[in-house]
């Protein structure tokens, strides 16, 4: 599993981040905006993997706590990603201890099922991903590898930093990481042709449906 | 049929070992591609700017309550392990630097009264220095013509080796690694225990670092009063006048901890101890 495999996209604002952030602990208010902008849409991803629809209303939650704590905070930009991601890790924990004491109806589990068929060539198959449909399979996969891959791809943070948010060793989140990926690009039908045997078999089911 | 699928999925995925397998079995190409496409799929949507305006709110009032103002808990820090260290307050530092010259009047008084004790029975300096390894010190009976010459090396050999095992300690501790057994244990031994080690160290090379020249002279002024008494090593002439008193040389030994400076009172003594010795003989 690469070291150098993060989307830059995500890590392009650190520098950025960073500034805003030693600016609003020295109370910028506008500053505290700007970083919010910058990181709110990878924790809102992070928590729409985890907790579903009600990633929003966590993503307030956590964001009153990142307010309140901001100046106990020490690090850079992606060291805030990290910081950030944890508070919005232990809120959607919460959530859903309160959620498993008043069960809701319909799980994720049976939609993950009605998955629709696969694409005919790779490309279409990325271009054609929805947000929905990225999301179903996201949360189809087991716990482990769901949130390493939302932390890594996602929020953006290296194996390191993904590992201290879930509190495991960097090892066993880049192992979860790169299974859940390959799981994704499994049922995605974008898998390359190297896996020849799992490859043909997938295309053999798409096929017969 | 998904449920199907991503059971097939499951024997290939249990084939591949991820954590050798750098580029995996599966095209680099794709993977990057599918990274960047759940990326910009799963960050997407909008933003709503109440959310946005909740949490500048909550800032302002976390501000203005001094919220803001709160220790720094070791969930919070978030910097580089190097960065870590170079942000050490100076309150740390400075008694990093304390303790460091504290033990090292310690171990030198330790290193006075071993050799006043011993050295006060004979001129032998081998027996002087029960410390230091015979082996080590090739040009421990030389004349007091080399005195001046030989005094860094015989002094410190045991002190040098203990310097390089502290430096090769402060290397690897902060990676979770273990020094080899046998220089762990002579550093455990040399330290007087297994939690004094970090101290010690401190110790050690603070005083190799600073000072380079001091163990040397604690282990001359003996010999520098066996010759003479006039103490080719500077400071030990000084110690010479007030030993006159000679026989309360050991008595000086057994308190070093003058709180002012306590190296500089144990050099004395080792001066004293040393200087008794000679004119007993």
């Amino acid at each position: 599993m690469g070291q150098a495999r993060q989307p830059r996209r995500v890590q392009t604002y650190d520098g950025e981040l960073g500034t805003a952030v030693a600016l609003a602990q020295e109370g910028d208010e506008t500053a505290f905006a700007v970083a919010y902008r910058i990181v709110q849409p990878g924790l809102l991803g992070y928590l729409r993997g985890f907790v579903g629809e009600d990633a929003e209303d966590v993503a307030s939650d956590a964001w009153l706590e990142i307010a309140r704590d901001l100046g106990r905070f020490k690090g850079d930009g992606a060291g805030f990603r990290g910081w950030t991601a944890t508070i919005a890790r232990h809120r959607a924990l919460d959530h859903l201890r309160r959620q498993r004491v008043r069960p809701r109806s319909g799980g994720t589990e049976q939609d993950v099922l009605d998955l629709p068929s696969l694409h005919s060539t790779d490309d279409q198959a990325l271009e054609t991903l929805s947000t929905e449909r990225a999301l179903e399979l996201v949360r189809g996969l087991p716990k482990d590898q769901a949130e390493a891959v939302l932390l890594r791809v996602v929020v953006g943070l290296d194996g390191t930093a993904a590992a201290r948010v879930l509190g495991k060793r960097p090892g066993a989140v880049r192992t979860a990481a790169y299974r859940g990926l390959k799981r994704l690009a499994h049922q995605l039908g974008v898998e390359g042709q190297v896996a020849g045997v799992t490859d043909e078999t997938s295309r053999t089911l798409g096929e017969s449906k | 049929m998904g449920e199907r699928l991503s059971g097939d999925g499951v024997p290939g995925r249990r084939r591949v070992h991820p954590d050798d397998a750098v580029s995996g079995p599966w095209d680099r190409r794709d993977d990057t591609a599918l990274e960047t496409v759940l990326a910009a799929v799963l960050r997407g949507g909008d933003l709503a700017p109440e959310a946005e305006q909740r949490a500048v709110a909550a800032f302002r009032a976390a501000r203005g309550g001094g919220a803001h103002r709160a220790r720094t808990r070791r969930r919070d820090d978030w910097r580089l392990p190097a960065e870590r260290r170079t942000g050490r307050p100076v309150k740390t530092t400075f008694a990093a630097v304390f303790a460091s010259l504290t033990l090292g009047g310690v171990a030198v008084a330790a290193i006075g009264s071993a050799g006043s004790s011993t050295g006060g029975g004979g001129a032998d300096r081998k027996t002087a220095h029960p410390s230091v390894s015979a082996p080590a010190r090739p040009g421990g009976e030389t004349s007091s013509a080399s005195s001046g010459g030989a005094g860094p090396t015989d002094g410190s050999a045991a002190a040098q080796d203990t310097e390089a095992h502290c430096r090769a300690y402060e290397q690897v501790k902060d990676r979770g690694e273990a020094l080899d057994a046998t220089a762990w244990q002579q550093l455990v031994a040399a330290a007087g225990g297994e939690g004094k080690v970090a101290a010690y160290c401190a110790a050690q090379l603070a005083r190799a670092t600073t000072s380079p020249s001091r163990s040397g002279d604690t282990g001359k002024p003996g010999e520098g009063a066996a010759d003479a008494g006039t103490g080719t090593a500077g400071n030990t002439g000084t110690s010479g006048n007030t030993g006159m008193s000679g026989n309360t040389g050991t008595s000086g030994n057994g308190n070093p901890g003058n709180d002012a400076n306590d190296a500089d009172g144990a050099d004395n003594g080792a001066g004293n101890g040393q200087a008794s010795g000679g004119k007993g003989q």
